[in-house]
């Protein structure tokens, strides 16, 4: 990867150095207070403490909602970074051929990105409310339905309807980092394996997955890291009621923290995520790099 | 070049073409379309299917039926069933029979009735008419030919066959719903008198239809319990027709494959794109609406009854237009300023070695792990110390440190992906580190760079959580705050606050529209140059 | 060395960034307050052009010169996170209107009204309201505005039924198996809402009407009482029989509101600005109030709703005094029945002070039998420095509930964190 030209020593960290002031002043500080005050006392109003060891996490581990929320955390992640990943492949791949209408259809794409995510809940929450939502309405004036459905009935279908709203904003991203790097692969190379009488899925596998394989990594991960700390979704539609079935982790720390004041036990919850989140993207993050040494 | 084998193999298609059409006005001429108009109806409470009683009045109906059958109509008995458990834990059941007249159509007696549905047929089978005429047409003295030696007004007509099947195709469901609408929805507004505009012509229409214009004023009496039922066999139609359409791809571009390929690809970007479009429809109809209309419990409407324009004056009374500017301001900014620091950190990343360049990563993605939901209290008493609270400059701030690890993961993939031969090449021709990255590096990697720069510009223009607590006065608000004054305690109102989402949603798209066309300028540019 | 500059000129324009923005002029003092959003008007008075062409925040500087506004108008949704991140901060704002207070004065961050609040205004307030805000013998908070909740049906629905508003719990289920009956159950015969914005409501409603209630007369928390537990047994059975509206987890008073505009909900309860939230949506209702069914043999009692205005300590203050004397001539400002009569009958809601009550009454007379219904209401314990947690503890108790947990079991948990 060097480019064997002579450089001093500390040439590289120059370049660093804005992106890592910035960083550090503006993240890295934020974060260490929210390591700090874990482990304070934190009083209802917000007033900050002494320091009080693990209590806060102890708290936070035995909460009555902890094991709920837990896996709606990993079905949300799950369900939201695997089936957005999948579809915005698929639809990278379409739009990266050529047709009529092409430009188009990707300015298209990018609305649900485009649109702020508190906005489009909402959307969603008015498109799907069961006595005046939009999806009744065109669903029976255009004879598909013959009565209103009661869309969201139970509290296990609001929160596949949150996962898909989830869903629907990540593909844009996901479909827009895999096109960048489709777009840089070389047609040569396809045509070289077209002559090697590459098929289909040979094309697949050796040619377009290896070159999107860098953006595919970042926008996964990304993806994991972003849609684990997503919230406006679940705050607009559910607000995790019934009784946080529907709450993830995020939402979840900040009703304790501004509805129920137990501001210890979400700040020790946000950090017990941060561990979570550091070790699944670690992992994944050092496994593909591995690999990509060794290129 | 002619060729028997590609004559014999047209011949074929072509019959299998003709075998899809009249299969088609087949299944049209068939009854498919049966309507039920109750003539009898009795109630029967606290009956429970099954039991004695409900026996008892089964037999009573069977007889009324009976009666109707010797006179020479078509009847049926139907049945629903009612049960619901009260709290008292007790289960009550209502049985109600309807003794229904049934009536039985086929397709053809809907046309030149007046129904939506009878111009959409109409226009169907002109369609199907015209796809056999082109094909013929196109046909004519050239069935021998292969397909890539068509002459160019040939292969225009064989196209048009094939647009016309397609149309005809998509029109088969368009008749489908439209009775659906007409013969059911329209009918129980009209008979919940929820709507009466058009109603005498609507039950005249029906009387023809049914009853040869006999009925009258009755008409709306003896309608009141139609119910429609289309048999499963009319989407049959969509299934033959398809098979002409395989049939004239086939005729067009001598192989089905690439065709139904590209067929595939467009329904698919069709479907994905109306599914995206389908809540900014919903956003734009709503904006429109006036506040009651927002609340349409009776589903009347589809689209407003009238597009309150005034809907947007009012929200840029109330600040919209503010918000919008502060948002602009900020996101612009933080684009910048994250671009400005990723691209220098991220070609580091990507093209030198150095001690610490894995801590580095490590350190730039753990960054992102903290949800700014999470982190309030922090950014709010960092702002304190740095007095840029309630600033748009410290909201810039934050929202470029936010997005440095997207900006410089997104472009370490980028570089990564391109081969750092060109550059090398630029430094031996005498430009230095920055000048390679300027010169070479950056046109080659720009579609790379744009999906950095929209996705930072995205997330900053729709940051919410920390815009809240960081900004506390009313000019300083970013759109995605000022939006929230439209839900307020006492009301949400939806047509406001879609249409400032509107405003929103519209700058970004269109700033993405204008990058798109530098994205593939800057592609080729950089093709040609390297 | 281009990179070199190139490196510099970056950390220069962070820094740039970074120098502080403004000082304020140091004879003036400069009030933060933040005021919660009620209506659609909210912004628009204090900020916009509300006020009669002005708004609130110009006419008070204008007549206090000296004192600058720092106002800001939240949404009920951002305040608490915005109030407790400012708290956290040691950057409290110097006046809060908002519902809570106990939290606040317990943990010593509120100035006792009587240091700020001038003798003649804190004498206008209702007797009834100001005792709403005492801990240990101190008034904390004044009531800035108050709502009141009662029955409302549609008279046409109940009418074409025949049947009479119920006034009991056994009638109330009668009348809602009628309703359902007549209209194949096109129309919700009762509206219930248990969502986490105003479970607590719902909660008041249903164990008031049962001799229950948050606390025992000792004033202690009391939430599994057995009366409690059949309260909300009895609301969770009317979900379960199909009388109410279908998602009340989720179904918030907004919905249950546009319902009833629509004429899709026959009865529900709702605060006394109903009428105009009706009107507002072009709805036309005939309606009329009454009072909250109670279960067989006890009494219904209304349930009145209150907001407060208090004011934080700010040590850092260099005048504390010309500090003290700001607020009251801001409280003077607001309550001022040339600016606050205004208000109140904006958002539609009931006044807090006596001077406000002879104007509001000429200008809608249906406000003085709102008046009566005020006099009679319990209010939430909002002084009990548990409230918060009760208040989301009986929220998720009915939400479990809901989805078939044993109330019994809910309350007892509830009970016990509380008293532990």
């Amino acid at each position: 990867m060097n480019t064997g030209l002579n450089r001093t020593k500390w040439e590289p960290y120059i370049w660093l150095l804005p992106s890592l002031l910035l960083i550090s002043i503006f993240v890295v500080f934020p974060i260490l207070i929210v390591f700090k005050l874990s482990f304070s006392e934190i009083s209802k109003a917000g007033v900050i403490g002494g320091f009080v060891g693990f209590d806060n996490y102890v708290e936070a581990v035995h909460l009555p909602a902890f094991k709920t929320v837990m896996l709606n955390t990993l079905w949300w992640v799950l369900s939201v970074v695997v089936l957005s990943t999948v579809l915005g492949f698929i639809i990278a791949m379409v739009l990266n051929q050529k047709f009529r209408g092409r430009k188009i259809a990707r300015s298209i794409l990018v609305f649900p990105w485009a649109t702020s995510l508190v906005i489009q809940a909402s959307v969603w929450n008015y498109i799907i409310k069961y006595e005046y939502g939009n999806l009744n309405n065109v669903l029976l004036n255009l004879g598909i339905i013959q009565q209103a459905i009661n869309w969201r009935s139970s509290y296990q279908i609001e929160f596949v309807w949150e996962c898909w709203v989830g869903i629907f904003v990540t593909v844009p991203f996901v479909t827009f980092c895999v096109l960048s790097g489709l777009q840089s692969i070389d047609d040569s190379l396809y045509e070289a394996a077209i002559m090697d009488g590459a098929g289909f899925w040979d094309k697949l596998r050796h040619v377009t997955l290896p070159m999107v394989k860098p953006s595919l990594t970042v926008s996964t991960v990304l993806n994991i890291i972003y849609v684990f700390n997503s919230f406006p979704i679940v705050y607009t539609m559910t607000k995790g009621a019934p009784a946080h079935k529907t709450d993830t982790m995020i939402t979840y720390l900040y009703m304790l923290s501004f509805y129920e004041r137990k501001k210890g036990p979400a700040t020790a919850l946000s950090v017990i995520g941060f561990l979570i989140l550091c070790l699944c993207a670690g992992i994944y993050m050092i496994s593909v790099m591995r690999k990509e040494e060794q290129l | 070049m002619r060729f028997p084998e590609v004559k014999q193999q047209n011949r074929k298609m072509l019959i299998l073409f003709l075998a899809g059409l009249i299969l088609t006005l087949i299944l049209m001429s068939l009854p498919l379309y049966s309507f039920d108009i109750g003539i009898y109806t009795k109630k029967s409470a606290n009956t429970f299917v099954g039991d004695e009683k409900y026996q008892t009045v089964r037999a009573e109906v069977e007889e009324v039926a009976e009666d109707y059958r010797a006179q020479g109509f078509d009847v049926e008995i139907q049945e629903s069933v009612l049960e619901r458990v009260n709290s008292k834990g007790k289960t009550t059941s209502l049985v109600t029979f309807t003794v229904a007249q049934r009536y039985s159509r086929n397709l053809f007696s809907f046309l030149g009735k007046g129904f939506p549905s009878s111009t959409v047929l109409a226009a169907m089978l002109v369609l199907m008419l015209l796809a056999l005429i082109l094909e013929l047409a196109g046909l004519k003295g050239t069935d021998d030919l292969l397909p890539r030696y068509l002459d160019k007004r040939t292969a225009r007509l064989r196209s048009g066959a094939i647009a016309a099947l397609v149309l005809a195709l998509l029109l088969v469901p368009v008749f489908i719903l439209m009775n659906n609408v007409f013969f059911f929805r329209r009918l129980s507004l009209y008979s919940a008198g929820l709507i009466t505009e058009g109603k005498d012509i609507f039950f005249a229409r029906l009387d023809r239809f049914f009853f040869d214009g006999q009925m009258g004023e009755n008409a709306e009496e003896a309608l009141a319990g139609l119910k429609i039922n289309h048999s499963p066999m009319l989407w049959l139609m969509m299934l033959t027709l398809f098979v002409s359409f395989v049939a004239a791809i086939s005729l067009r571009h001598g192989e089905i494959k690439s065709g139904l390929l590209r067929g595939a690809l467009y329904v698919f970007v069709v479907i994905v794109c109306l599914i995206t479009l389908y809540p900014y429809y919903v956003m734009t109809i709503t904006a429109f609406r006036s506040n009651a209309e927002t609340l349409d419990m009776y589903f009347l409407h589809m689209t407003p009854t009238k597009w309150l324009w005034s809907n947007l004056t009012d929200i840029v009374q109330r600040g919209v237009p503010r918000y919008l500017l502060n948002s602009l301001f900020v996101a612009g900014g933080a684009t910048a300023l994250a671009m400005l620091c990723g691209i220098p950190a991220a070609y580091a990343m990507a093209r030198m070695n150095f001690v610490g360049k894995k801590a580095f990563l490590g350190f730039v993605i753990m960054s992102q792990m903290f949800s700014p939901v999470v982190l309030l209290i922090g950014i709010s008493q960092l702002m304190n110390t740095l007095h840029l609270n309630n600033t748009l400059w410290g909201l810039m701030l934050i929202n470029a440190a936010f997005n440095q690890a997207f900006a410089i993961w997104l472009l370490r993939g980028t570089f990564v992906s391109i081969s750092s031969e060109m550059e090398q090449a630029a430094m031996i021709d005498g430009c230095g580190t920055v000048g390679a990255l300027l010169k070479v590096l950056l046109p080659v990697s720009a579609p790379g760079i744009v999906t950095a720069l929209i996705f930072v510009f995205i997330n900053a223009w729709n940051e919410y959580t920390i815009a809240t607590v960081l900004i506390s006065t009313a000019q300083n608000r970013p759109i995605t705050v000022g939006i929230t004054q439209f839900s307020s305690f006492n009301m949400i109102e939806w047509q406001y606050m879609f249409a400032a989402s509107l405003l929103a949603t519209i700058p970004v798209v269109i700033l993405f529209m204008s990058i798109e066309k530098h994205l593939t300028a800057g592609l080729t540019s950089g093709g040609v140059k390297g | 060395m281009k990179k070199k500059i190139f490196a510099l000129f970056l950390i220069v324009a962070l820094m740039v960034c970074m120098v502080p923005a403004a000082f304020a002029a140091d004879d003036e003092i400069t009030l933060d307050v933040i005021i919660c959003q009620y209506g659609p008007n909210t912004n628009d008075w204090f900020l916009g052009k509300g006020m009669d062409g002005s708004n609130f925040v110009e006419k008070f500087e204008a007549a206090n010169p000296g004192i600058k506004l720092n106002l800001d108008v939240v949404s009920w949704n951002d305040v608490y996170t915005e109030v407790d991140t400012r708290i956290a901060n040691n950057n409290a704002p110097d006046i809060l209107n908002i519902d809570v207070f106990a939290n606040y004065a317990n943990e010593g961050l509120l100035m006792p009204v009587k240091d700020y609040c001038p003798d003649d205004l804190f004498e206008d307030f209702f007797p009834s309201f100001i005792e709403q805000s005492v801990i240990d013998d101190t008034v904390w908070a004044v009531p800035d505005l108050a709502s009141a909740r009662a029955l409302f049906y549609n008279v046409d629905i109940l009418k074409e039924v025949g049947v009479e508003v119920p006034t009991t719990w056994a009638e109330l289920q009668d009348v809602s198996q009628a309703i359902i009956d007549f209209y194949d159950g096109e129309i919700y015969p009762w509206g219930i809402d248990m969502t986490t914005d105003e479970g607590q409501a719902a909660f008041a409603y249903y164990t008031w009407g049962n001799g229950g209630g948050f606390v025992d007369e000792k004033g202690e928390w009391a939430v599994n009482s057995p009366e409690n537990v059949e309260a909300i047994e009895y609301a969770i059975s009317l979900i379960e029989d199909g009388y109410t509206n279908p998602n009340p987890a989720t179904q918030t008073r907004y919905d249950l509101q546009d319902m009833f505009a629509a004429g899709k909900l026959a009865m529900l309860i709702a605060p006394n600005q109903l009428p105009t939230y009706v009107a507002d949506k072009g709805g036309e209702i005939n309606m009329a109030t009454a009072g909250l069914p109670a279960n067989e043999g006890k009494t219904s009692s209304s349930v009145g709703v209150m907001d407060r205005v208090m004011a934080f300590k700010d040590e850092a203050a260099p005048d504390q005094e010309a500090r003290n004397e700001a607020i009251g001539k801001f409280l003077k400002f607001f309550y001022d029945p040339e600016n606050y009569v205004g208000w109140v009958s904006m958002e539609g809601f009931l006044p807090a002070v006596n001077s406000a009550v002879e104007a509001l009454v000429k200008a809608d007379p249906s406000f003085e039998a709102w008046l009566d219904v005020l006099g009679g209401c319990q209010f939430y314990p909002a002084a009990k420095a548990e409230w918060d947690q009760v208040k989301q503890g009986v929220i998720a108790a009915e939400q479990n509930a809901l989805t078939g947990a044993d109330v019994q079991a809910e309350l007892d948990a509830l009970q016990a964190e509380l008293t532990k």
